[in-house]
């Protein structure tokens, strides 16, 4: 009667699904929207705010794909293109016992700098608390009311 | 985080609906009864597609229709082992509660924190804690001017519903995950900005 588990999905595949019922950013869209629900959009902006937001069904296909020569289970597949780590310390906590298997680290972390797309910028929330961009130069920003 | 489940109900569509196209108002009604529902099988999210309709019969006495319905949800239940970005939503002196946004019971315990750590009075939020990490000679607070924090998925439970309850106790969660933040990589994400990223995108 019920199947748990008909499959594991990735963040994009969610997002992709409420991108093609209608989900955007626009700020009215809450009110007049028929097709997204309330708690569907915080899933949205959630969604939003990470690596899946600047997936491509191709890309993530591809990567899954080359995947299979690096010896990982489907979840730390699925999880690395959900985080999209770009650095050791971010790829390790996904793994799970990393220093019993024999996993080629930097291979992972160059096809993921090669095959998914750079994460999102995503806004401070805080205005008071602008850090410096990725380049090293001071944000030339109106300061905060 | 997310799966695809697959299921089968008893679905009623009220008369009211009965006008509608029968999947529009199958869908609806599946909507009501699932969407940010807690089932046993984690939060259902969105509702994915109806794959059988069967029946439509009206109960005698009844208004509706009822329809035997196959269909699947989307579904958010994270994997142990996982690791989740999630946002600060408040600590205690039992440890930190993290939020996703769509659903907001993710709690680090106390035991969970790296460790040397010490919980003190917020001096910003009067009710409530702090927790601070000790590394060498830097402390580190974590608190919500942490953008994005980074936890792994340790445990979920479902605590049964509560009979009775206190009246100021918090609202009931029927689905808990517990994290930990006690790991390289983990925690704050500025906690691990340092560290240099394999290559950047200067060209």
């Amino acid at each position: 009667r019920v199947k748990a588990n008909a499959g594991a999905l990735t963040n994009f595949e969610v997002l992709d699904l409420l991108n093609s019922r209608g989900a955007s950013k626009d700020t009215t869209r809450v009110i007049a929207s028929e097709t997204v629900s309330r708690s569907e959009y915080k899933v949205y902006d959630y969604l939003m705010e990470t690596a899946a937001s600047t997936q491509t069904r191709d890309s993530v296909t591809k990567f899954s794909d080359k995947c299979k020569g690096f010896k990982l289970a489907k979840a730390e597949i699925l999880n690395i293109i959900n985080l999209r780590p770009s650095s050791d310390v971010e790829l390790t906590p996904i793994l799970e016992k990393p220093d019993e298997r024999e996993i080629d680290i930097e291979g992972i972390l160059a096809l993921v700098q090669e095959l998914l797309p750079p994460l999102p910028t995503v806004e401070a929330h805080k205005e008071n608390e602008q850090e410096e961009t990725e380049d090293g130069e001071q944000p030339n920003m109106e300061t905060s009311v | 985080m997310f799966c695809l489940s697959e299921l089968e109900d008893t679905v009623r569509v009220p008369p009211s609906d009965l006008n509608l196209p029968l999947e529009v108002a199958i869908k609806k009604a599946l909507q009501k009864l699932f969407l940010d529902k807690v089932l046993s099988i984690g939060l259902c999210v969105s509702i994915y597609g109806i794959k059988s309709i069967e029946g439509g019969f009206v109960l005698p006495g009844d208004g509706a229709a009822t329809y035997k319905v196959v269909f699947r949800i989307v579904v958010f239940r994270p994997f142990v082992g996982e690791v989740i970005a999630a946002k600060f939503k408040e600590s205690d002196s039992n440890g930190l509660r993290l939020t996703l946004g769509f659903f907001e019971d993710v709690y680090v315990p106390a035991p969970l924190i790296p460790t040397p750590n010490r919980c003190e009075p917020d001096p910003y939020n009067r009710n409530q804690m702090r927790w601070v990490w000790k590394y060498g000679d830097d402390e580190f607070i974590i608190d919500d001017s942490c953008q994005q924090i980074k936890f792994r998925v340790e445990n979920i439970s479902y605590p049964p519903v509560p009979t009775e309850r206190a009246e100021d106790a918090k609202p009931f969660a029927p689905m808990v995950v517990t994290g930990t933040i006690d790991d390289d990589g983990l925690g704050p994400v500025s906690w691990w900005e340092a560290c240099a990223p394999i290559s950047d995108a200067e060209d």
